[in-house]
């Protein structure tokens, strides 16, 4: 008989139950969207914050302060370093721990050398796009494509390693381009003390630093330039990082000194300094330290941006709450006359009560229902549109949605039921109290 | 009474009747107003708040010299074509080197203003504490590492000339100039001297300490030297400055120097040695880890040079438009400045704050859209439960124009009531935002009140307007019997 009562309501009202099955949907949608968004919003704009370029530095840890310190330019030394990290071992910044979060790297090696054009400049070798296979089967391009996007290429294009002919071009800054007079698609020869090797200018970059002036080749010429087959200077990593606390501040003076659970807790998270210390231990000889001005502003950025989505997540899912409590309050006052006939007929207060909230949550079900899959939609326009990548949509907001809804729901219709219970029946059907 | 009269008799006795029906419909009002005010101002504000974090990652546009070295007067100039709102921070850095004589070692020194610094390098992280009075340093960890300075040690810096750059006894007003002659017994006395801009010797300095003691060695102490202040040269001795009493030859010494002494670069002085501590110990993972830094009055004391900067950081929040006409504005109208962008930072600064700003821009859309429907159901909802009011009107022979117009005036009650708590809400649920997160102030939009107002009248009286116009619809009797 409930069953039949419930059945009947809904097919008898059905235009009024679609009212309130669209505004759950809508709170629903709102609460789905709003709360995948926030919890993905910390990786995402993390992402974006990689256009700062090399949040961490590889240098050999006894490396000497002459070159930095002095500007030591040796005569009989092209190369402006005096201890080495090996080329081979850069594959393992991919075996660590955190190896998915190491986003992209690039190794450097810097000398001086002579250009065919008259003039000297500072030759830099790095990898533009270096196809890599790892021992694990991984494949990947690494590179300072990734880690210098506020480059802007003024004449030709980026280096491309892995086209044909690709390890025989070089990209020239721009002041040094005017000063020699040369342009994208000209030749010329660089000279080193061990070596010399001919290239075809790729591209002319504006950087705005220090690179304006200097050229860029790849890594294997200019380490023959110097005689320095395998070795690179330092290397610049990428990493996904975990905002600073305490606990990684505290790390960051002497890992050792940490108690168990803490080191673990200290090596298991995505600090910059955890990751540090594993590049540490995966490359010999090396030093990783943070690069602060890119470390600390982003653990800033990502806490700010954080709070604002929650704040504003916690706004719009109090508003959809009270809309939808709003809603279904109105709608239950609406029947007044049909809850004072039940009555009047004998029904119990607890079989009214019984049948209209499930006609409620019945509707209420398949708002959810709806509402969730609008909700992933907003939550993918979001994504698609803001950061151009797909909003991971966590499962652990199905019954936290469900839970609030019903929540709302349940709390925006007994109380109604209840007063309208409270009324004389004869009272409510003459309308006197409509 | 007046037909105007019996309206508002009949929109304030329904609105006092149906006391909880139109509270309902006037907290969902009041709930979409705030939201629409509070989002609306939170994204209008976000950009600014959020460039003031950017300038976290550290300057956005330098100042160089375009030849030789920045003059502070030009640099005050360059300064005023930033709005003061703008500008966060101004950082003049000087850097010469300095030796560590008892290491044999030298290392690149900055002065600066340690103020200013943490403005404009907010990232810069120092164990200890930042210098605050004379005669203390800040060591760059590198640095630190190399000669062992822990906080509170002292070092000991030299300031060595440099050299001596097209020698020459024709002098102009502001050079130094420095010589040496012969005084008592063949010893040398050395004079170092700077002329003011009227040719006069604006100060001196006299190294006799080689001449006899307690005699001639009084020769570079005050009152003798003072009395050469002012004095154009050549100098004769006896008629321009007197001799010190037993200590002729000496005078004669410092005279001759003078007489003789060649200008010299600036920053060539005789070589100048202080003391300083240790106060922090500077990390930052880049290239400043290998420097000293003191206060621009440290190493102007030490170099004898006043108001000359090698570069000027400037933390400038503004859009990277703005940027660019402010810099190449500073390069135009400023001689002997130069404004450059600092790539690296003001252009994944664009890309990332244009993100941020999308997001909220399409989150705010997206609440607004789920907000206003989810208002006008409910206003719906209120209304459509008042078709049998609807009917017995018409069935007393009300005109459905009337009908219409009475709703349309209650909707507008509403909605304005509800969109001027709303407005109020909102700007408070902004401002716990920006305390909350930004820990400032939120700029508050007037314009934005009359709007909230109106776009709260607006959904409120269309979605009166479509119920009644249903109700109206249906003839009075079908309505009335209750089908």
């Amino acid at each position: 008989m409930l069953f039949r009562m419930i059945r009947g309501a809904l097919v008898r009202q059905w235009s009024k139950m679609l009212l309130i099955a669209l505004t759950i949907a809508l709170g629903a949608s709102l609460a789905t969207s709003m709360i995948n968004v926030m919890l993905d919003v910390g990786d995402k704009v993390n992402e974006e914050l990689k256009a700062y370029g090399a949040n961490i530095v590889v240098k050999p840890n006894d490396s000497s302060l002459l070159t930095d310190i002095y500007d030591v330019e040796d005569e009989k030394d092209d190369a402006l370093a005096t201890a080495w990290l090996r080329e081979d071992e850069i594959g393992n910044l991919k075996a660590i721990f955190w190896a998915f979060n190491i986003r992209d790297f690039a190794p450097f090696v810097t000398v001086n050398a002579s250009l065919s054009t008259g003039g000297e400049a500072q030759v830099v070798g790095t990898w533009f796009n270096h196809h890599l296979s790892l021992p694990t089967g991984e494949e990947l391009d690494a590179g300072v494509r990734g880690l210098r996007t506020w480059w802007d290429v003024t004449e030709g294009a980026w280096t491309d390693e892995q086209a044909e002919g690709g390890g025989a071009q070089v990209m020239i800054g721009r002041a040094l381009a005017e000063a020699q007079g040369l342009h994208a698609g000209d030749t010329l020869t660089v000279t080193g003390h061990e070596g010399a090797f001919t290239a075809t200018v790729a591209g002319v970059f504006d950087s705005g630093d220090d690179a304006d002036e200097q050229l860029w080749a790849p890594l294997d010429a200019v380490q023959a330039l110097a005689g320095l087959d395998g070795k690179v200077a330092s290397i610049e990593v990428s990493a996904i990082t975990t905002p600073d606390n305490e606990l990684a501040r505290r790390a960051a003076q002497n890992p050792k000194a940490l108690s168990r659970s803490d080191y673990d807790t200290w090596y298991c998270t995505a600090y910059v300094s955890a990751v540090c210390y594993q590049i540490t231990e995966a490359i010999s000889g090396s030093v990783a330290s943070a690069v602060r001005q890119v470390a600390e502003s982003e653990g800033a950025i990502l806490d700010k941006t954080q709070l604002l989505m929650i704040l504003i997540t916690a706004l719009s899912l109090v508003g959809a709450a009270l809309g939808i409590s709003n809603l279904v309050t109105a709608s239950v006052m609406e029947r007044s006359h049909e809850i004072g006939l039940l009555k009047a007929i004998g029904a119990h207060d607890k079989a009214i009560t019984a049948t209209v909230m499930a006609e409620i949550l019945i509707t209420a079900i398949f708002g959810m229902i709806a509402g969730y899959f609008l909700g992933m939609g907003f939550a993918q326009f979001i994504g698609r549109q803001v950061f151009g990548a797909s909003i991971e949509m966590k499962p652990m907001v199905i019954p936290l949605v469900a839970g609030l809804i019903s929540l709302v729901t349940i709390a925006g219709s007994l109380p109604a039921i209840r007063m309208i219970l409270r009324l004389d029946p004869a009272e409510v059907l003459h309308g006197s109290r409509a | 009474m007046t037909k105007r009269k019996m309206f508002f008799r009949m929109i304030t006795a329904s609105l006092l009747r149906r006391r909880s029906r139109m509270l309902i419909a006037l907290l969902s009002i009041g709930i979409g107003a705030t939201i629409l005010a509070g989002l609306v101002t939170v994204y209008y504000d976000v950009p600014r708040q959020m460039a003031r974090q950017f300038r976290s990652y550290g300057a956005n546009m330098i100042l160089l010299p375009e030849d030789g070295a920045l003059q502070q007067a030009d640099v005050d100039q360059a300064l005023e074509q930033i709005p003061a709102d703008q500008l966060i921070g101004a950082t003049p850095y000087r850097y010469v080197r300095l030796d560590m004589v008892t290491r044999q070692q030298s290392f690149v020194t900055a002065g600066t203003d340690f103020a200013e610094v943490q403005k404009t390098s907010p990232y810069f992280s120092v164990t200890g504490a930042y210098p605050e009075k004379q005669r203390e340093v800040l060591v760059g960890k590198n640095v630190a590492d190399t000669i062992g300075a822990k906080p509170n040690s002292i070092v000991e810096l030299t300031y060595r000339p440099g050299r001596t750059q097209a020698a020459s006894t024709e002098h102009k007003p502001g050079d130094s100039i420095q010589g040496s002659a012969e005084g008592y017994n063949h010893a040398p006395v050395y004079v170092t001297a700077k002329l003011g801009s009227d040719m006069t010797i604006e100060s001196i300095s006299v190294d006799a300490s080689l001449q006899t003691e307690e005699i001639g060695s009084k020769c570079g102490e005050e009152p003798f030297t003072s009395q050469f202040i002012g004095k154009t040269l050549p100098l004769a001795l006896g008629e321009d400055v007197d001799a010190l009493t037993g200590a002729t030859m000496t005078s004669q010494g410092v005279v001759d120097a003078l007489n003789t002494a060649v200008t010299v670069d600036d920053g060539a002085q005789a070589s100048y040695t202080l003391n300083f501590t240790v106060t922090g110990i500077l990390e930052t993972g880049g290239e400043e880890e290998d420097y000293f830094y003191m206060s621009m009055d440290d190493l102007e004391t030490i170099t004898g040079e006043r108001d000359v900067l090698d570069v000027v950081e400037l933390s400038v929040s503004g859009s990277s438009d703005e940027l660019a006409a402010e810099s190449e504005a500073i390069t135009a109208d400023t001689p002997g400045v130069s404004a450059r962008l600092v790539k690296r930072v003001t252009k994944s600064e664009t890309s990332v704050l244009s993100k941020l700003q999308a997001l909220v821009f399409l989150v705010t859309v997206v609440v607004l859209v789920l907000t206003m429907v989810s208002v006008s159901t409910t206003m719906m909802a209120v209304v459509t439960e008042r078709r049998r009011e609807i009917g017995l009107r018409k069935a007393l022979g009300a005109s459905d124009g009337s009908i219409r117009v009475e709703f349309l005036g209650e909707g507008l009650f509403l909605g304005g009531l509800g969109g001027i708590l709303g407005a109020v809400l909102g700007f408070v649920f902004a401002q716990v935002v920006s305390v909350n997160v930004f820990g400032s102030d939120i700029r508050f939009n007037f314009w934005l009140l009359p709007l909230t107002v109106l776009v709260s009248m607006a959904v409120a009286a269309l979605s009166c307007l479509l119920p009644v116009k249903r109700a109206v619809a249906i003839d009075p009797a079908l309505v009335l019997k209750g089908e």
